[in-house]
């Protein structure tokens, strides 16, 4: 068990994960964008485009705009997610130390170990409750009801679940794993070297975490969790710069056609009336 | 058929009318075969179709955002639900997670039941791209139904009202089947009324070579419509325009795009580039419609088979234009009544109209009140995309598909005193509100843009 989930599947999950975003990118790549279907009210320069398109992907403007409880759940959910996932990476890789390498705040490792844990907290937290309230409205919402397959719910429950264990494993004292461990852990992984003996792989709960995270990656390239991508591949579709071609007509003079009288009938036979 | 299984549908063409535009009607035996096929050719050419079949999360947030939906309760006409009846068949012979997973993702198999569900619910789509404008993605349903209708085209199921006119649009170069003849008459019937009523002198050239402007009406006005096509004519006497109407191509809508993107809608492309090259004009400018002119501005330029040398314009920007360099002089309390606009969709969201159309507005009458919400959050009529059906089925849907914009307009409260105006510029809107405006009774007159700025005009 240890020697699979620990040691091998780790190298064939990266391996999916990657050739199976690249297929499905690729796939999309294919595919041409035929028409001109920019949505209007034209955005008339790049900035503009880019702002456009950077508050829908980190700010999800269109859910601020349409439905506001749909925008905190959903916003505060990718928020948290992007700091956990963050938090993950400069936690394990700095052991929690990275504030301190900021330049100019004076904060100290240990005062950053803290802070690290502290945002680590509330992240995990939030992701959690975050996502169910997602999984609340899948259920109590008519319409949203009316939109959702069982995988969508499924996802749901799996990231509660997922996430769950990673908060059991950072507040049941019992079950803390240190960031040390984590990185010897990874680092060998990077340098092909032997895990199995490492006492990690003892804890269940980070089995599970680990092995459920791998899961999770080997499916992304063939769930909707592609919208990470197709979002902007969506956006770059309908989000283009569009410039009207400048109006005005062909030989006309209004100013010498109105005192031509044009229109006007001969010998003022018809006063206007209205 | 107006109804398959619980399902509203629209009259069909019959074989014979199908024949008629190039189309040879596919057996049912075979049909779910080829409907997979033509569906594996498509998907392959479109991304836009791609990415709405694979990157919706399914939140939901399109679902109280679409008329249709709003209108009918249909859980169908949820816009990721109406994709998804293409999307479930897409998953099953297309992807992985499909051809694995099968239910638990939402695949199912393909069967002529499944072909039936197109029929009704992208028929029941008035591609009005709310959708698209609301999806936290931008992913345009819009564009799942166009390629549902192809496809169920290219399987010989199209309504006989989009098939018969797409053949009339083969002969004669409009909707209405409007041969020269008739369009000589109506136009000098039309100059006739423009003396009486407005007492103004307008002539209306056909086919007239070496005119600079080539103004393309929608043959709705000739019938319809009147107003509209009588304030153009004024308009462009106003300003003195050399300027013409072609009569190959009475026809500023264009039904190809609404059920058959490849021959239908080229062919009167075609027609127009040939007229224009014939007629040596300068410059195009489009009427009143909807569909018609997001066709002509953002298709043609991928559509034409040679380089297009002439600009494209609409006439309300051209309006709007002369209005900013305060060329004309419009008088608006010849418009006293209280109007309220109804954002044609393909306009607001598809073709930038949105800020000219209320610069006319504004220069033409006394009392605008907008809609809430109106410009590109506007709701569409319920009538877009051509979904005009006259059996008692659908024509019950289109009440129902109207619904949301009848409250807008009562609750601007133009029609209080039963004589309010509800300016809507695009023939499928006014085609839609004409009847429905009765069956909600709304107390407003229907018009057009161009209608309004006729009326305002100042002539001495
Ligand atoms: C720029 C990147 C991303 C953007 C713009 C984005 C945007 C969105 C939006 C707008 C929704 C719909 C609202 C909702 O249902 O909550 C959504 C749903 C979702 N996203 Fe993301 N997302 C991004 C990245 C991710 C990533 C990396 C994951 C990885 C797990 C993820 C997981 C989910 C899940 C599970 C849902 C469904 C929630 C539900 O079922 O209600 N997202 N995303
Ligand atoms: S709004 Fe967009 S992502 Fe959400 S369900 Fe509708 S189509 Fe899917
Ligand atoms: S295009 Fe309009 S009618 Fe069609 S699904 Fe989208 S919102 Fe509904
Ligand atoms: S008919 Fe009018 S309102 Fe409705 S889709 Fe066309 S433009 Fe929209």
């Amino acid at each position: 068990m240890k020697l699979l989930i620990g040691q091998i599947l780790p190298y064939i999950t990266v391996t999916l994960f990657t050739l199976g975003i690249l297929y499905r990118l690729g796939r999309w790549a294919g595919a041409r964008i035929v028409h001109n279907i920019t949505l209007s009210p034209w955005l008339q320069t790049n900035s503009q485009v880019a702002i456009r398109v950077s508050s829908e992907a980190f700010l999800f403007r269109n859910l601020f705009r349409f439905d506001r409880a749909l925008w905190a759940g959903a916003l505060l959910m990718h928020f948290a997610l992007l700091n956990v996932l963050g938090g993950h990476i400069v936690g394990f890789g700095f052991l929690g130390e990275q504030f301190a390498l900021i330049p100019g705040l004076g904060i100290t490792p240990e005062l950053s170990r803290e802070i690290s844990g502290l945002l680590g907290s509330i992240f995990g937290i939030v992701l959690w409750i975050a996502l169910l309230y997602l999984l609340y409205r899948r259920f109590t919402k008519e319409a949203v009801k009316m939109v959702t397959e069982p995988s969508d719910n499924l996802w749901l429950i799996y990231l509660l679940v997922l996430v769950g264990i990673g908060n059991i494993m950072r507040f049941v004292p019992g079950y803390h794993i240190e960031y040390e461990l984590v990185r010897d852990y990874i680092s060998a992984l990077i340098l092909f070297h032997p895990v199995v003996d490492m006492d990690l792989l003892n804890s269940v709960f980070f089995l599970a975490h680990l092995l459920l995270v791998q899961i999770l990656l080997i499916v992304f390239p063939f769930s909707k969790l592609m919208h990470v991508f197709g979002m902007f591949a969506e956006r770059y579709i309908v989000n283009r710069v569009y410039n009207d071609p400048a109006p005005g007509l062909p030989n006309v003079d209004v100013a010498s056609a109105r005192k031509a009288g044009l229109g006007v009938p001969d010998g003022d036979a018809a006063e206007e009336e209205v | 058929m107006p109804e398959y299984k619980g399902m509203v549908q629209p009259t069909r063409a019959s074989v014979a009318e199908m024949r008629k535009i190039h189309i040879e009607p596919v057996s049912d035996e075979i049909k779910p075969d080829k409907a997979i096929e033509f569906l594996d050719q498509i998907r392959k050419k479109f991304r836009s179709f791609v990415i709405a079949m694979e990157s919706c999360t399914k939140c939901g947030l399109c679902a109280e955002n679409c008329h249709t939906y709003l209108g009918t309760g249909d859980p169908n006409n949820i816009p990721t639900n109406r994709a998804e009846l293409i999307r479930k068949i897409y998953k099953r012979y297309f992807t992985l997670e499909g051809r694995w997973f099968g239910k638990l993702v939402g695949a199912e198999d393909i069967s002529l039941d499944v072909i039936e569900q197109w029929y009704s619910y992208f028929y029941q789509c008035s591609q009005c791209r709310r959708c698209a404008h609301v999806c936290p993605f931008g992913i345009d349903t819009c564009e799942v139904t166009f390629i549902g209708r192809q496809l169920l085209h290219w399987l010989g199921i199209s309504p006989k009202l989009h098939a018969t006119t797409g053949a009339a649009m083969e002969k004669v170069g409009n909707h209405t089947a409007l041969p020269k003849p008739g369009i000589v008459d109506t136009l000098e019937f039309m100059a006739e009324e423009v003396l009486d009523e407005f007492g103004v002198e307008v002539e209306f050239p056909v086919d007239k070579p070496g005119s600079d402007i080539m103004y393309i009406p929608s043959s709705a006005d000739f019938l319809l419509n009147p107003y509209t096509l009588m304030g153009a004519g004024m308009f462009f006497t106003y300003i003195g325009a050399n300027w013409t109407i072609p009569s190959t191509v009475t026809e500023a809508g264009n039904f190809g795009f609404l059920f058959d993107q490849y021959w239908t809608q080229r062919g009167n492309v075609m027609r127009l580039l040939n007229v224009a090259q014939e007629l040596g004009i300068k410059k195009i400018v489009w009427g009143e419609c909807g569909h018609g002119w997001r066709a002509a501005k953002m298709y043609i330029p991928t559509l034409a088979d040679r380089p297009v040398r002439w600009p494209l314009t609409h006439i309300h920007d051209e309006i709007a234009n002369l209005i900013l360099k305060n060329e004309l002089k419009l008088d608006p309390s010849k418009n006293s009544k209280p109007v309220t606009l109804h954002d044609p969709c393909n306009y607001v969201r598809a073709c930038g109209l949105n800020d000219n159309m209320r610069v006319i507005m504004n220069a033409c009458v006394t009392d605008f009140r907008e809609m809430c919400p109106h410009g590109a959050d506007n709701f569409c009529c319920g009538g877009g995309a051509a979904i005009l059906f006259d059996d008692p089925e659908m024509y019950r849907r289109r009440i129902l598909l109207s619904k949301k914009k009848a409250e807008q307009v009562r609750a601007t409260g133009v029609g209080k005193d039963g004589e309010g105006i509800l300016c809507a510029p695009c023939s499928i809107c006014k085609a839609q509100l004409y009847p429905m405006v009765e069956e909600h009774e709304l107390g407003v007159e229907v018009k057009g843009l161009i209608d309004l700025v006729g009326k305002a005009l100042v002539w001495k």
